[in-house]
């Protein structure tokens, strides 16, 4: 066993003594996830908290519905509403222009007599309805038609994203509709105070009924709302702690050519053991880049007003979570670089790897806004296991027996890729050269 | 040197995977224990081969050999505690220090405390590395890279040493240091089994030589004696030149 130990303090000293090898295994994964983590989170936060999406608004309107998209576009803080650039009142030509050249995301356009349209469209429509209480046969009213409709134009620069262009319409298709509301609301009241001067319509305005509010079951707080923090910082972590596969290759190598592997060849002692102890220090330092991942969410991120990352409380699970993924990150990069002859293989191979498991593992794109195809594939990925297992423990309050099929697949990932790794050095070992 | 025959060596074969070419054709040769039998040979004659067979580096395509009685393909972990290796190659870690490498190569052959401690100050000692102990590989000579490359194998006492040109590219004064102490190694008993290019050297160190060439053994006995059957050679380098021929190898 001493030469278990032995073998794990010479990599040990190794790693230690390559200071820059170091900065780079546990510094810049703490700046990856923070950088990524900020970048993500204030890009959706921004659409809660500061509003920062320009949009031109023009208003030929100049009527309620112009004032109510503008005010509803102003209330969701999501957007800045521009109705003027330089001073001068924006007409349809110049925002178009602006969209064009691209200094403008988004430009919307509400046709001069809008209002009036729905208006009259509303009042059709009440008179219908009331005259038919009134004259229920005979209704002269009932062949009024209204076929008049709207198109507010909306100017959308080519590289606007298809989900944000989807939730952009679908708000402006919500603040037409309420304005809608109201009118018919108003409408009645009108109609029915001609037919009953004693009635007094209700002083408040119309106000919408349904509302939508967040509830996450799985959590210790039902309203508490998971941030992206809780998305990324695991997925990132785990992204960066899969590219362990560059140095566990690199230290691979460097031993085959430095001739240090030949003389431990000729030395009574097995490979397995010398390739323990390398798992076992990797696996440490895998363990510790995410410990200082995860701090970094906790307490870094909350510097920049971001949320901090909730881990919950089955630390032990966590401790168990952390150990497979390291295995499975370790396995897949003693496979590489048992495989690979030269750096360049292993690094080029090993880099392109982990960004396609990343990406299959819908740790960029969610699983479930995948095709059914790529759902399948994706949950063929280690790293989908290992997120699907930390997002249970941070978010769902997971126990050992929740987390097991992750663990499990992990190891088994792990025992699948070892075994690649001593197969081929079996049929590629010296002795058989 | 004993009459017991420490290696045996039985109609060795190397064919490497995808050569067409054998690299040593049948090679037969009784080694005894306690002489310094020297492996000689141009480029690719195939000593390094036959030195790495031994040493359980690679699988001989046929024949046999044995070490200390054991066989080499069903012994080879019994036979790596009893032999000693030290590689053409410096094989340290560069960015240990001399002290760590050694404690390290120690401890994989099952040294350790107090014991190892000492072996490595004696090595350090002999060679005259004490005020290089704790100074990285990697910023050490190619002289010093060499002398604690060769303490490395040299740890646990082995039965045999197998040394691949051990002084190739160090100065005279490191050369005599290493030579000067195989010799007394071999004076305790130990077998060293070496591979030079140096026709003096060998003619000097070795009580036995074999000329190896295009895989075959091709002469074998004491260099004196050797010289003195070709009474036309007046040394070893030149009876070599003669059996191996001018021209260049690969």
């Amino acid at each position: 066993m001493f030469k278990f130990f032995s073998a794990c303090r010479k990599e040990s000293l190794i790693l230690i003594r390559d200071m820059a090898g170091l900065i780079i295994l546990f510094v810049m994964p703490m700046i990856m996830v923070v950088i990524l983590a900020l970048v993500q989170e204030q890009g959706w936060s921004s659409l809660t908290k500061d509003p920062s999406i320009p949009v031109l608004l023009v208003d030929e309107d100049h009527d309620t519905l112009g004032a109510k998209i503008q005010e509803g576009l102003r209330s969701s803080n999501i957007f800045k509403v521009y109705t003027s650039l330089d001073g001068i009142n924006l007409t349809r030509e110049v925002a178009k222009e602006e969209i064009a050249k691209g200094a403008y995301n988004i430009a919307v356009i509400i046709p001069k007599g809008s209002t009036k349209i729905i208006r009259h469209k509303v009042q059709v429509m009440v008179t219908q309805i009331v005259s038919g209480i009134m004259m229920p046969v005979d209704n002269p009213f009932l062949d009024i038609q209204s076929n008049d409709s709207i198109n507010i134009a909306v100017y959308f620069d080519p590289g606007i994203k298809g989900t944000f262009k989807y939730a952009f319409m679908a708000s402006m298709k919500e603040y037409s509709m309420f304005i809608e509301s109201s009118m018919i609301f108003d409408s009645f009241n009108s109609e029915l105070k001609k037919m009953f001067p004693q009635y007094q319509p209700p002083k408040s305005d119309y106000r919408e009924t349904v509302y939508f509010s967040e509830i996450f079951p799985a959590g210790k707080d039902e309203n508490a709302v998971p941030s992206t923090t809780q998305h990324n910082v695991p997925a990132w972590a785990l992204f960066a702690m899969f590219f362990i596969v560059i140095p566990m290759t690199g230290s691979m190598i460097k031993e085959r050519e430095e001739g240090s592997m030949v003389r431990i060849y000729t030395m009574p002692v097995s490979y397995l053991t010398i390739f323990m102890a390398k798992v076992s220090v990797y696996t440490m330092v895998c363990i510790i880049q995410f410990i200082l991942m995860v701090l970094a969410g906790r307490f870094v991120l909350p510097l920049a007003k971001i949320p901090p990352l909730t881990i919950g409380s089955n630390y032990f699970g966590i401790l168990l979570m952390m150990i497979a993924s390291s295995l499975a990150a370790l396995g897949f990069a003693i496979a590489v670089g048992t495989i690979a002859r030269t750096h360049q293989q292993a690094a080029a191979f090993g880099v392109v790897s982990v960004v396609v498991f990343t990406a299959l593992g819908g740790l960029w794109v969610p699983v479930y806004l995948m095709p059914e195809v790529m759902r399948t594939i994706a949950t063929w990925s280690p790293l989908n296991w290992a997120h699907v297992g930390f997002i249970d423990l941070f978010l769902r309050q997971a126990t050992l027996v929740d987390i097991l099929p992750p663990l499990a697949k992990l190891l088994a990932f792990f025992v699948v890729m070892i075994s690649i790794a001593l197969f081929y050095r079996r049929i590629n070992s010296p002795l058989n050269s | 040197m004993s009459d017991k025959v420490i290696i045996e060596i039985r109609e060795l074969v190397k064919v490497y995977k995808g050569s067409e070419e054998p690299a040593i054709k049948g090679i037969s040769l009784d080694i005894f224990q306690g002489e310094i039998f020297g492996l000689l040979g141009p480029n690719g004659a195939g000593k390094t081969t036959t030195i790495s067979i031994l040493c359980g580096l690679f699988r001989a395509t046929k024949g046999s050999a044995r070490i200390d009685g054991m066989d080499i393909h069903s012994n080879l972990n019994e036979i790596k505690k009893i032999i000693g290796v030290v590689p053409q190659d410096v094989a340290l870690y560069p960015t240990l220090t001399a002290w760590e490498n050694l404690t390290f190569f120690g401890n994989m052959y099952g040294l350790k405390g107090a014991s190892l401690k000492q072996k490595i100050a004696e090595g350090m000692a002999v060679f005259g590395l004490e005020k290089h102990a704790d100074k990285k590989i990697a910023n050490c000579s190619g002289g010093i890279k060499r002398r604690i490359n060769l303490i490395a194998g040299l740890l646990h006492d082995p039965k045999v040493i197998f040394l691949d040109e051990p002084t190739v590219g160090i100065d005279v004064q490191s050369r005599v240091v290493i030579l000067e102490y195989l010799k007394e190694l071999n004076q305790k008993g130990t077998t060293v089994i070496y591979t030079s290019h140096y026709m003096e050297e060998a003619e000097r160190l070795c009580t036995r030589v074999a000329i190896i060439d295009r895989g075959r053994v091709i002469s074998m006995g004491n260099p004196h004696e050797l010289v003195a059957e070709h009474p036309e050679f007046k040394d070893l380098e030149n009876i070599f030149l003669h059996l191996t021929g001018k021209d260049l190898r690969d």
